[in-house]
């Protein structure tokens, strides 16, 4: 009996080979992927990083407990009573004071920054603030939001097309000891910034009380709508 | 000889195609098997025990930010049920929609670009640094900050909103984007005017980013502009522990 490739039977066949052996190589690939990220981290990175992800879940139960104290409100039949406007106004607080659009008070810390220093330096400061957990941030009286970009050369930086004089502060509100020991950490942002920016200098402090402002931009998209 | 050449050429091409693919799925059970020893031995003998905290707490994280989208989807459904009710509802509700919309708590689409960058493939110089050929945090700002120069008004990186919280670090040969684990490619989806591309390139910081960082060490920078650009929302917290809102200032008697 003979067989060719024509034949049902041996098609079948071929065809089933050819499905293993193009899920086998996916598979391979996809784990060799996979395997190359934690795996070639350094201890103090993964210190690091279970550090981090272990504040980040802290936040993420923080907020699933809001957002569970709000849908309770709304399941019980609230949604037309005086609880549910008391709830919608303060949920409408909470994001627009996260947001920029409203403006905050707490404790926190003020850097003063004094001299010449890079505009991706300052970048460099506000991005560490952001992870060491500040929640709110303004650089002089302008609110640090996402589309905030710090431009110009060291001397003649720009925040929002303000100019900022030879010396500004970065004001932030957050827990101050764990803002500063972020910054000021060994090998932290400020023992970086004294190598790359030496001509300019930072000073910490910390705060019990500060305001900051609101932005005075339109955070409002106008081309991008929302998805259902 | 002639025998066996005769042999040879009289087997069905099936059957040697057939040969061919049995003999590569061997190979590959087989390397699938060897690549899975070694790992299960580093992961319980040789791996720090601090990989297998990461993994499980990004695992943990992974279900949380699912846990807070479903969360918000019922919040905005029942809001929505509500809306018909009184003025006062409607209007509150609007405001916060709004208000999520700002925040970036609500995914969007619209027309933008989506720019990808990849590590270099090329060879390390001897006096060269390993850093300057990966893609690395500040380059993920840089990208982001150009882009809103560019008029951009939604970012999301792999899938990461860019909020107002939104921190990027860099983590051994990875980045961290507000605290999620990335990995290159890094893709970077922006929303804004159709003309965003147009804008980007006519910045003199986007040209010299090019120059230098595709042009001079090899980062693998692309771009597409599809109908239709998908921006997530933001699923992490709201870190909101030391700020209070400051009342409207009430007006001078």
């Amino acid at each position: 009996m003979t067989a060719s490739l024509g034949a049902p039977r041996s098609q079948a066949i071929v065809a089933a080979v050819a499905f293993l052996l193009g899920l086998l190589v996916v598979v391979q690939i996809r784990s060799q992927a996979g395997n190359n990220t934690l795996a070639g981290m350094s201890s103090q990175d993964l210190t690091f990083l279970v550090a981090n992800l272990n504040t980040r879940n802290d936040q993420l139960r923080r907020e699933i407990a809001t957002l569970q104290s709000q849908l309770a409100t709304l399941e019980s039949g609230g949604s037309l009573g005086a609880s549910s406007v008391n709830e919608l106004r303060a949920e409408i607080d909470r994001i627009r004071a996260w947001a920029g659009l409203d403006p905050v008070r707490g404790r926190g810390i003020t850097i003063t920054v004094s001299g010449p220093i890079a505009a991706s330096a300052v970048e460099d400061l506000v991005n560490e603030l952001k992870n060491a957990g500040a929640e709110a941030i303004s650089i002089e009286d302008i609110r640090v939001v996402p589309q905030t970009v710090i431009g110009g050369v060291a001397g003649s930086l720009s925040v929002d097309d303000t100019a900022l004089g030879e010396s500004f502060t970065i004001r932030a509100i957050g827990t101050p000891e764990t803002l500063t020991g972020s910054l000021a950490r060994a090998g932290g942002i400020i023992a970086q910034l004294a190598a790359t920016d030496p001509a300019a200098r930072i000073d910490v402090e910390e705060a019990s009380r500060m305001i900051l402002p609101a932005t005075t931009r339109n955070l409002a998209p106008s081309h991008g709508r929302p998805r259902a | 000889m002639t025998t066996l050449a005769g042999r040879l050429r009289a087997i069905p091409t099936w059957q040697v195609t057939l040969g061919l693919a049995l003999f590569a799925l061997g190979f590959l059970i087989a390397a699938q098997l060897a690549a899975e020893g070694p790992r299960v031995r580093y992961t319980t003998q040789e791996r720090s025990p601090l990989v297998g905290t990461a993994l499980e707490l990004q695992q943990k994280q992974v279900e949380l930010r699912a846990q807070i989208v479903t969360l918000g989807e019922d919040i905005q459904a029942l809001q929505d049920e509500g809306e018909g009710t009184t003025a006062i509802v409607r209007q509150l509700n609007d405001r916060l929609e709004a208000a999520r919309i700002a925040a970036g708590l609500i995914p969007l689409s619209g027309p933008g670009l989506v720019l990808s960058l990849s590590d270099s493939t090329q060879a390390i110089p001897a006096d060269g640094s390993e850093a300057d050929y990966l893609v690395t945090a500040r380059d993920i700002r840089t990208v982001v900050a150009e882009l809103w120069l560019a008029s951009a008004e939604a970012i999301a990186v792999n899938g990461e909103r860019v909020t107002t919280s939104t921190g990027v670090l860099d983590i051994g040969h990875s980045i961290l984007v507000n605290s999620a684990y990335l990995a290159p490619p890094y893709r970077v989806s922006a929303i804004g005017p159709q003309d965003l591309l147009d804008q980007l390139g006519l910045s003199q910081g986007w040209r010299e980013f090019i120059q230098t960082r595709a042009g001079r060490f090899g980062l693998e920078i692309t771009f597409a502009e599809p109908e239709v650009v998908a921006v997530p929302q933001f699923a992490g917290g709201l870190n909101l522990r030391e700020s209070r809102v400051v009342p409207p200032e009430s007006p001078s008697p």
